[in-house]
């Protein structure tokens, strides 16, 4: 299976996220900028805009932060969760247009880089009053940077869904940061207590979001015993889909019931680990509801031409529990069907 | 300062070097390894910025595609199993710096009355 890269992959839901957000980010800037009460009227336009776009960047890396957990704790937030990358690059420019205004005022009028005055004007990182808060702007800045420019789907399938993944981790670091950041800077000379509320509203909701998620998917956990996990009783299953078991080494299994038999496959299809345990059976295939792969759940292969697999599964049925091995079979390995008891078969 | 300079000139290194991976990688290299972009080119200049920025990581996935040294579980290897230690990592932190943070803010002067501290002279 083949897409060819383009740009930028719009559709009407998309056009739609995208318009949404963009009306949301220019009207938070117009009401800081326009309507919110002027605490400080010495500052220059120069800095209530600075502080317009910091603002804005941390209200929206706080939204980016709280759809991942939502939509794994309640799967009606999912949409939200489609288009995040497009969110996620609009944050980042957001935040460099604040580190424009930044740089270009306070270390733009002298003789010394102004790079070079950012990063040299205040070195008293030994102490927290006084301490050189936008070295932790900067940190989430080149963070929220590498997140963007990685951002496109070409990025996923060079540097493979896991390393990806993991380089967007960097996403907690930079979070930690802008919190840092604010808590360490603006806040320091904070007297309007409408944004002091906000951003620890905003930090505490993250952080408690993110706790619960967690904590849930570790309930989630199948119990094993040796080298068997439990998935689900049999009577759970039904034709033509699947049931997904998150393995204790952290893999994720889909079990698919097809024409009253059992297989199983890695929920991680080839392509960019869409779930393929959310994809239907048609025609002995299943199909990835990301891109349209399509594997046979039996063999783990996509059908002729193609050369996509995903490794199997071994499956067995103990005391009307179906159990599957944790062991993954090298992508490809075909795989007996388990026959489950008629009986059991939900139409 | 002269850390500081020292900073600006090895980013700006690491730039010019992402550049000349960039322009190597990107009309030539990529074709060798992926076939979806072959015939494609209007999405290429997007690629640029991250090449700057993580062009080590490039240059290593590029070795590891050219000599097929990626071992095959490593593609379906879960991230997800390290995401409890991201996330109680970044929320310790945030609670221990926003602690720090309201530990250390000082009232406004404009808050406080003026205090003469020493007895000056009249007149």
């Amino acid at each position: 299976m083949s897409v060819k890269y383009v740009p930028v992959q719009w559709n009407p839901n998309k056009w739609l996220y995208d318009a949404i957000m963009l009306a949301a980010v220019a009207a938070f800037l117009w009401v800081f900028l326009y309507l919110a009460p002027q605490h400080d009227p010495a500052i220059s336009a120069q800095i209530h805009n600075a502080r317009a776009f910091g603002a804005c960047a941390f209200m929206m890396l706080t939204v980016i932060l709280c759809i991942g957990p939502l939509a794994r704790l309640d799967r009606r937030f999912l949409p939200l969760l489609y288009n995040r990358r497009h969110f996620g690059v609009m944050t980042a420019l957001v935040a460099l247009t604040h580190a424009g205004y930044i740089v270009n005022w306070y270390f733009a009028f002298s003789s010394t880089n102004k790079y070079v005055g950012l990063l040299g004007a205040n070195t008293s990182i030994g102490q927290v009053a006084g301490f050189p808060f936008e070295l932790l702007g900067l940190f989430a800045l080149v963070c929220l940077l590498i997140l963007a420019a990685t951002s496109h789907d070409f990025w996923l399938k060079f540097l493979t869904p896991p390393v990806w993944k993991r380089l967007h981790y960097l996403i907690y670091a930079a979070y930690f940061a802008v919190v840092g950041h604010v808590a360490l800077g603006i806040l320091q000379d904070q007297r309007d207590h409408t944004v002091t509320a906000l951003f620890l509203g905003g930090a505490a909701v993250v952080v408690a979001l993110h706790l619960g998620a967690w904590w849930s998917e570790r309930k989630d956990t199948a119990d094993a015993s040796g080298a068997w996990a439990k998935v689900a009783p049999t009577a759970a299953f039904r034709e033509g889909y699947a049931r997904i078991a998150r393995l204790p080494n952290g893999d994720r299994v889909a079990v698919f019931l097809m024409e009253g038999q059992l297989s199983a496959i890695s929920n991680a299809c080839a392509h960019q680990n869409g779930p393929l345990g959310e994809g239907k059976i048609i025609d002995c295939l299943v199909t990835c509801p990301w891109h349209g792969f399509q594997y046979d759940v039996r063999s783990g292969r996509s059908p002729a031409p193609f050369t996509e697999k995903v490794p199997t599964y071994r499956l067995r049925i103990t005391d009307g529990v179906v159990e599957v091995h944790t062991d993954a079979n090298p992508p490809g390995t075909y795989v007996d069907p388990l026959p489950l008891p008629k009986q059991e078969v939900v139409a | 300062m002269p850390v500081a300079e020292f900073i600006v000139t090895a980013a700006q290194a690491w730039l010019w070097v992402g550049a000349a991976v960039a322009v190597v990688f990107l009309t030539f290299g990529m074709d060798r390894i992926d076939e979806d972009a072959r015939g494609a080119y209007v999405f290429r200049p997007l690629l640029v910025p991250g090449v700057l920025l993580i062009w080590p990581l490039v240059l290593w996935r590029w070795w590891q595609i050219e000599a097929q040294a990626a071992p095959w579980a490593a593609r379906y290897r879960p991230v997800r199993a390290s995401y409890g230690v991201a996330v109680i990592a970044m929320s310790v932190g945030i609670i221990l710096i926003v602690a720090l943070g309201l530990n250390a803010r000082q009232s406004w002067p404009a808050d406080t009355a003026p205090v003469q501290l020493s007895a000056g002279t009249d007149g």
